[in-house]
């Protein structure tokens, strides 16, 4: 899948406001180009789900526009620009489908009136399974799969759908550790083939793992840019308030000759931590050579 | 003996009600597995009744049944979607107010005007006595559900499944809706001759229920629905010549009958199924003397999420 010229998704100056009267986005802006991975994050009820809705036309903004390659939300859609992962809660897990039947759903927008497969469209969905390693399961019916077999399948669906944007609803809550990680490494191949996946979570630990970009929102758009830029202890306070808690190493029973060598243990969330300026510490130092080195010269200029 | 079985047959008026009777059931049981599916039984049910006054007017007016019928279907579809939207009822009580407001008001325009058309045939249907302008009626109707339904399935069961997700590839999720929704009116209003404004729902969902126990496949789960729809229809309305009883109760029986058998013996997802797996589980428990393997229930149907989206 080479790339001409890289996607981009506009979001211009979108307040979204619902029948009640209540105003779920107030001048929501950001804009984010191919070949990146972007975290969506925020409190409940912070207007994530209602960008999701506004960049997938189920709700039309009252003000402002969204652009996806160029085009409105509408004629992106229509040219299969778009695939969406949905949360697992959002899917009925009974219904009579196999694996196979949801992967060729993300071939019906190429397909004709009737939507019967062609040689193409079987191939591709094959394809998408075997990337998630589910290919084994396709004549499962759904509910017949674990937390992270159902991720997956989804995934795959999103895979055979070719789009260039990917929207992913929570794609870590309730999976297990491998398949999150083929689901961050499957991220990342899509990255370098030019692909935009925005992903919502409330997992603030997994953003610096596999988010080059964050968007923060609060009823609008607080911060977006380059995950160290905007993940920052200010940054996130802003966005939380007073729901995250803290863990502080000087005010902690952590001695000196503990020195650096204290594990952090959480249960299946990542922990999230920061360094004393409040800027963010990655887990590991390998891909962040640059962020060490820039925050060294920093600290000498001192 | 044989002569006795084929004595229906010899009349014109009972092979023409076991021929339409067979067309219905097929008809409402391939559209039943896209309403047990959806979540719309409910919505059969207040549809079947809805449609009583334009069966009522139509009649006095002289005009084809169907189309009044159609009319005051849509007409209340269209008033349960006006109040649900502009008030906070819940769906249940919006239905059941809209519903019974037709249903009432039809009761009242054919006791005020008996002699145009009976009740009885309204409320409990009378195939034995359909004419043949009737017929000609439900046979276009269900030619244009069927072939509706059967080039554009694929659309409406991702409709059924995932909503969010045919939006996302461009489908007109709103065309879809209406779609089905007239569909489901359409089909409701043939019914309405065979087994009558009460047991319509039925019609359109048991056949759909009952082959939802028995596979996980859709396409099997249509094959199967519309066999037994089919199936019970004719055999239905062929017996209630024997018994002398109303052919709608005889066909919903047989359906109900049929329904009672899956529900103790579908191979994964009945009574006795679960019975077999419960054990197994505590039998498997027992041996391992630790944990309860995770899945032990997996084939059980789970109660179903709400419908929409909540990223």
């Amino acid at each position: 899948m080479s790339t001409p010229s890289p996607i981009e998704l506009q979001v211009n100056d979108v307040t979204v406001s619902y029948a009640n009267g209540m105003v779920a986005l107030r001048d929501a802006s950001f804009r984010l180009t191919g070949g990146a991975i972007c975290g969506l994050v925020g409190v409940n009820g912070s207007g994530k789900s209602t960008l999701f809705k506004a960049i997938m036309d189920f709700v039309r903004p009252a003000r402002g526009t969204v652009l996806i390659g160029g085009r409105p939300v509408r004629a992106a859609l229509k040219a299969n620009l778009v695939a969406y992962v949905p949360q697992a809660e959002e899917v009925d897990w009974t219904f009579p489908v196999s694996v196979w039947d949801v992967v060729l759903m993300g071939r019906y927008g190429y397909m004709n009136f009737l939507r019967r497969p062609g040689a193409e469209d079987r191939s591709i969905a094959e394809e998408s399974l075997a990337r998630v390693g589910m290919l084994d399961f396709r004549e499962r019916q759904i509910g017949e799969l674990s937390g992270g077999q159902k991720k997956r399948v989804f995934l795959a669906r999103a895979l055979a759908q070719r789009s260039r944007v990917i929207l992913l609803d929570e794609p870590f809550t309730g999976v297990d550790v491998t398949t999150e990680t083929t689901i961050i490494e499957l991220l990342r191949e899509l990255r370098a083939a030019g692909h935009l996946m925005l992903v919502s979570t409330h997992n603030l630990g997994s953003v610096p793992e596999f988010c080059d970009q964050v968007v923060l929102i609060n009823r609008t758009v607080l911060a977006a840019g380059p995950t160290e830029e905007v993940f920052t202890e200010a940054n996130l306070a802003r966005a939380f308030g007073g729901v995250l808690r803290h863990f502080r190493f000087d005010e902690s029973t952590v001695q000196k000759h503990d020195g650096k060598a204290v594990t952090l243990l959480t249960d299946d969330e990542r922990p999230l931590v920061f360094g004393k300026d409040g800027h963010l510490e990655y887990s590991r130092r390998a891909g962040h050579e640059q962020v060490v080195e820039q925050r060294a010269e920093t600290e000498d200029d001192k | 003996m044989i002569e006795t079985l084929l004595t229906p047959l010899e009349y014109d008026y009972m092979l023409k009600a076991i021929a339409v009777s067979g067309l219905i059931g097929g008809v409402c049981a391939f559209l039943s597995c896209f309403i047990t599916l959806k979540g719309w039984s409910l919505m059969g049910d207040a549809l079947s009744h809805s449609v009583v006054p334009g069966v009522a007017v139509a009649y006095a007016l002289g005009w084809p049944f169907a189309a009044g019928a159609f009319g005051t279907g849509l007409l209340a579809a269209a008033g349960m979607a006006f109040v649900k939207t502009k008030t906070r009822l819940r769906e249940d009580a919006v239905i059941g107010v809209v519903f019974t407001a037709f249903f009432a008001l039809g009761l009242f325009l054919i006791s005020i005007r008996p002699s145009s058309v009976d009740l009885r045939t309204i409320v409990f249907g009378n195939i034995l006595g359909i004419s043949d302008p009737d017929i000609v009626q439900v046979a276009i109707i269900s030619g244009v559900t069927l072939a509706v339904l059967g080039l554009k399935w694929r659309d409406l069961r991702l409709f059924c499944f995932d909503a969010n997700q045919a939006r996302a590839i461009g489908l007109n999720v709103t065309v879809l809706h209406y779609m089905l929704l007239t569909l489901l009116s359409a089909t409701a209003v043939a019914a309405l001759q065979t087994v009558g404004a009460c047991l319509v729902v039925a019609m359109l969902v048991t056949p759909g229920a009952t082959a939802y126990l028995l596979t996980d496949r859709f396409e099997r789960m249509i094959g199967l629905a519309t066999a037994m729809g089919v199936g019970t229809s004719l055999a239905g309305a062929y017996a209630s010549y024997f018994f002398d009883g109303s052919t709608g109760g005889c066909i919903v029986t047989l359906q109900s009958l049929l329904f009672i058998l899956a529900l103790i013996f579908a191979p994964k997802h009945g009574l006795r199924a679960a019975r077999r797996r419960r054990r197994v589980a505590a039998h498997d428990f027992a041996l391992e003397g630790g944990t309860r393997p995770p899945d032990a229930f997996s084939g059980l149907k789970q109660t179903r999420p709400e419908a929409g989206f909540h990223p």
